[in-house]
Parts: C-alpha cells; sequence; structure tokens
C-alpha cells in the first residue's frame, strides 16, 4: 500500500499532468491554426461553430466512459498514470491488456496492487506507453506521403498476367475481429483452465472468481447491447465497457467474501 | 483566377506546415511518453525491466502493432492529416475520435480528403480532445479526496478483477461477430490450459496461437462463402 500512496503521490501528478497540459496545448494550437484557415478559405464561421458544439457534446459522454476506465485501473496502477494514458494516446481496453500482460512479464502475476512493486509497475508503464506508439511512428515517417497519395484520384488497378485470385476485400475486418477473438478467448480460457487444473492438472479446484467476473461483465455487456438495440441509443456504447466492467467489478466485491 | 490561386496556395502553405507542426509535436510527445517510465523509475528507485518488457510485447503488443497498421491505413483517409496527428497522440480513436469526425463531417456535409473536410476533421478532433482532456482532470481532481475509499482493503477484490471484467465485457462483443470461430477457439485453449496447467501464467504469450486459430478459421469461412 506504501507503493500505491507513492503512485499517488503529487510528483506522479505532476509528470503526468505536464505532459496532459502540453498535449492540450497542442490540440489549442491546431484548433486555431484550423479555424483560422477554415476562415481565410472562405468556410462560414456559423458551420465551424456547429461543429465545436457538436464535438464537445459528442465528447462528454465518451470522456465520463474513459473517466469510469481511469477509476477501474486506479486501485491497481494508482491515479495519476492511468490519468495520462487514458488522456493521451490510449484506450482503456488496450491498457487493462497490456499491463497484465506486463505484469505477468515483471513476475507478479498479475495485475494487482497487492503484488506490485516499484520494478513492476516501471516495467508495466513501460509497455503500456511501447506498445501502442505506432499510430504516431507511421505518422512521422509516413504520414506526409500517405496524405498526399490520398488526395490523388486513385488509378485503376490492373490485374497480373489476367490470373484470377481470390478477392481479399473485406477480409481485414473479419481478420481484426478474429484477432481480439483469439485474444479474448486466450485469457477467457485461462480462467477456466485455472478451475479445471489451477490447483494440480483435473482436480477441479482452483479459484472461480476470475471467470465468475468475466462472466458477470459479459452478462452486462449484453444488456448494454440490448438496450441499443432496442432503443437505438447511440450513446449507450460510450459506457458499455467501462460499465460493464464496473458492475462486474462490484460483484466481485460480493463474490470475494463467498470465495474466501 | 488569382484570387483561386492565391487561396489555393494558402491552403498548401497551411498544411506543409500542418505536417511539420504534427511531426514536431508527434516526436516529442512520443519521447515524453517513453521517458515518463523512466523518470517515474528514477522517483520510484526502480528501472524497468527491459527484458520482461520484451517479452510481454511478443505476446500482446503484436496483436496491437498489426492494428495500430491497420488503424493508420483505414483512418488517416477519414481524419486528414491535422485530425490524424492529433487522433494519434490524444488516442481513444474507434470509441470517440472516428465517430466525433464523422459526426462534424456530416453536420456540416464536406466530402472525405476536400479542403474543407481537413479543417472541419481538425476542429472535431481537437475540440473533442480538449473536452476529454478536462473532463479527466476534473474526475481525477475530484478522485483526491476519495483515495483512502479507492485503495480500503474491501475494496481490493473488485480492483484485483478488472482484467476478467474486461475480457468478459469483450467476449461478448466479440463473440456475437462469429460464434463459430469464438466456441472453436476457446474450446482448443481450455483444453490447452487444462492439460498444460503450466502455461496459465504465460497467458499473455498464449494469444499468439489463439488468435492465430483465430485468423486461419475466419479465413477458410471468409474463402468459402466468397467461393460460394
Amino acid at each position: 500500500m506504501e507503493l500505491l500512496s507513492k503512485l499517488n503521490s503529487p510528483v506522479l501528478y505532476l509528470i503526468c499532468g505536464a505532459i496532459v497540459l502540453f498535449v492540450a496545448v497542442i490540440c489549442v494550437v491546431f484548433a486555431v491554426r484550423a479555424y483560422r484557415m477554415g476562415e481565410a478559405m472562405g468556410i462560414d464561421r456559423g458551420k465551424m461553430k456547429r461543429v465545436i458544439t457538436a464535438s464537445a457534446t459528442f465528447a462528454v459522454l465518451p470522456s465520463i466512459g474513459i473517466l469510469l476506465g481511469v477509476i477501474a485501473l486506479s486501485g491497481s496502477l494508482g491515479t495519476p498514470w492511468p490519468w495520462l494514458r487514458l488522456s493521451v494516446i490510449g484506450a482503456l481496453h488496450y491498457e487493462t491488456q497490456v499491463a497484465e500482460a506486463a505484469s505477468e512479464a515483471a513476475g507478479i502475476g498479475g495485475l494487482s496492487a497487492a503484488n506490485m512493486t516499484p520494478e513492476a509497475f516501471a516495467t508495466i508503464a513501460l509497455l503500456m506507453s511501447f506498445c501502442i506508439i505506432w499510430g504516431m511512428v507511421l505518422m512521422i515517417f509516413n504520414g506526409k506521403a500517405y496524405t498526399k497519395r490520398l488526395q490523388a484520384p486513385a488509378a485503376p488497378k490492373e490485374k497480373k498476367n489476367g490470373k484470377k485470385g481470390l478477392d481479399l476485400s473485406g477480409f481485414g475486418d473479419i481478420a481484426m475481429t478474429a484477432m481480439f477473438i483469439g485474444l479474448v478467448s486466450a485469457y477467457i480460457a485461462s480462467y477456466i483452465g485455472t478451475i479445471v487444473s489451477g490447483a494440480g492438472k483435473f482436480a477441479f479446484a482452483g479459484t472461480w472468481l476470475p471467470l465468475a467476473v468475466a462472466v458477470i461483465a459479459a452478462a452486462a455487456m449484453y444488456v448494454f447491447l440490448k438496450i441499443k438495440e432496442k432503443t437505438g441509443a447511440e450513446w449507450v456504447d460510450s459506457f458499455s465497457v467501462a460499465g460493464s466492467m464496473l458492475i462486474a467489478m462490484a460483484a466481485a466485491i460480493l463474490l470475494g467474501r463467498i470465495a474466501g | 483566377m488569382e484570387e483561386r490561386k492565391s487561396a489555393k496556395s494558402a491552403y498548401e502553405a497551411y498544411l506543409g506546415r500542418t505536417h511539420f507542426l504534427g511531426r514536431l509535436f508527434t516526436v516529442i510527445v512520443l519521447l515524453l511518453l517513453l521517458a515518463a517510465p523512466f523518470v517515474i523509475g528514477l522517483y520510484l528507485s526502480a528501472a524497468p525491466n527491459v527484458p520482461a518488457c520484451l517479452k510481454a510485447f511478443l505476446g500482446v503488443g503484436l496483436v496491437y502493432l498489426i492494428s495500430g497498421i491497420v488503424e493508420y491505413l483505414i483512418y488517416v483517409p477519414m481524419l486528414g492529416a491535422g485530425g490524424s496527428y492529433l487522433a494519434f497522440i490524444t488516442g481513444n480513436l474507434i470509441n470517440m475520435k472516428v465517430p466525433c469526425a464523422i459526426n462534424a463531417k456530416d453536420i456540416v456535409g464536406v466530402k472525405s480528403g476536400t479542403p474543407e473536410n481537413e479543417i472541419i476533421s481538425t476542429l472535431s478532433i481537437a475540440t473533442s480532445s480538449l473536452v476529454t482532456i478536462v473532463v479527466l482532470a476534473l474526475g481525477v481532481l475530484l478522485m483526491i479526496p476519495l483515495q483512502p475509499v479507492l485503495q480500503s482493503p474491501a475494496l481490493q477484490p473488485a480492483f484485483a478483477n478488472v482484467v476478467p471484467a474486461l475480457f468478459g465485457a469483450m467476449a461478448c462483443k466479440y463473440y456475437r461477430a462469429d460464434r463459430k470461430v469464438a466456441l472453436i477457439v476457446l474450446t482448443v485453449m481450455t483444453l490447452l490450459f487444462a492439460l498444460v496447467p503450466s502455461l496459465i501464467g504465460s497467458t499473455s504469450m498464449m494469444v499468439i496461437p489463439s488468435g492465430a486459430l483465430a485468423i486461419v478459421l475466419s479465413y477458410l469461412s471468409f474463402r468459402k462463402a466468397k467461393k460460394a
């Protein structure tokens, strides 16, 4: 718990806050430049103001969802670090998965305040920072060329030697979904494997708490998705992941007493 | 005619400067983000374990390398130059920046790839990023007095189960997309963990065979559907 106090100390708030502030300044610089250029191009000021108002109101609900993510991670990583990660670059599902993987690799078993060490925290923080940099790296080295190419009209593609191959258009999305199915399955299967063989091969005496929490989160998510489908309320999406997680985490407090 | 020419060259100068500033700010933010764990490590009198980091990267990091490339290829055409630099710096693309920019584009009726879209998209993403920063800063400020409650032992089972809670929610979302693939992959991985319990401690590494199996199965079903 002493480490958690350090992770919530003013020094950490200062380090993380300075980076968040710098990113806020970048946003202001880009917004002011775009607004001025818009005026010079003759875009109606009313239109631009409508875009600003609509974007601000659009962002409020997802931002509260992201804040719930900060709360969810603050118990194991302190508040300033998740605040930085979710204000800049990150996303809740990414941060949690990567933090868990780094905890395993750092030798503390899993993401928890009880087992956290200063070295494990620094390792987790580095992996969280490193794993998600690719969009930024590509923008630095290829952003200018790529956006320029997009402005030019696309030339029709010719088939080599008239050979007909399998048209792979549309497979990108499917592959991404498959990748996430694989990722989620590995973890859910590990919770089932823990019950079956965690306390000895096929002893069926391992802890059931992680699987129970996962099932409750899935059930909560199902309810959120159904509400969205039935009512068409798009805002539900902003809260579905963080909301399901918080419901399941609250249930873990009660279930933890039963599991002992 | 002259006026149109000068407006065009002003826009080109704006774009050139956007790329310059975008690259500069991205490099600075990247360096700050990568340096922060080392600086915090100094404060905690510990250094990050780089070999452990690389090991973990081979597991879960590769997934995000691929998804980062895919996001870049898909979203840059929608967001334009300024919007893309900002979106990749501030994150939360799928759950906020992309829908927010599309919403703004629809409101004023501009087309992708046009100078108007470049301006509208940048304004939209800058505004939404600032709102997130402000909401999170206010929320974090309000959380400070709640620290003793958040650290109480009674709440620890909740924070110890953040990861199962996340994967449960995500399973519901993604399994609905392809139940057959999900069932096969989950069964195979469960058998593997039950038969070789020592693998449970290296779940992040097991993401590689699990993801590969899911992609192969999805490809086979995609090919079958295309040929039919």
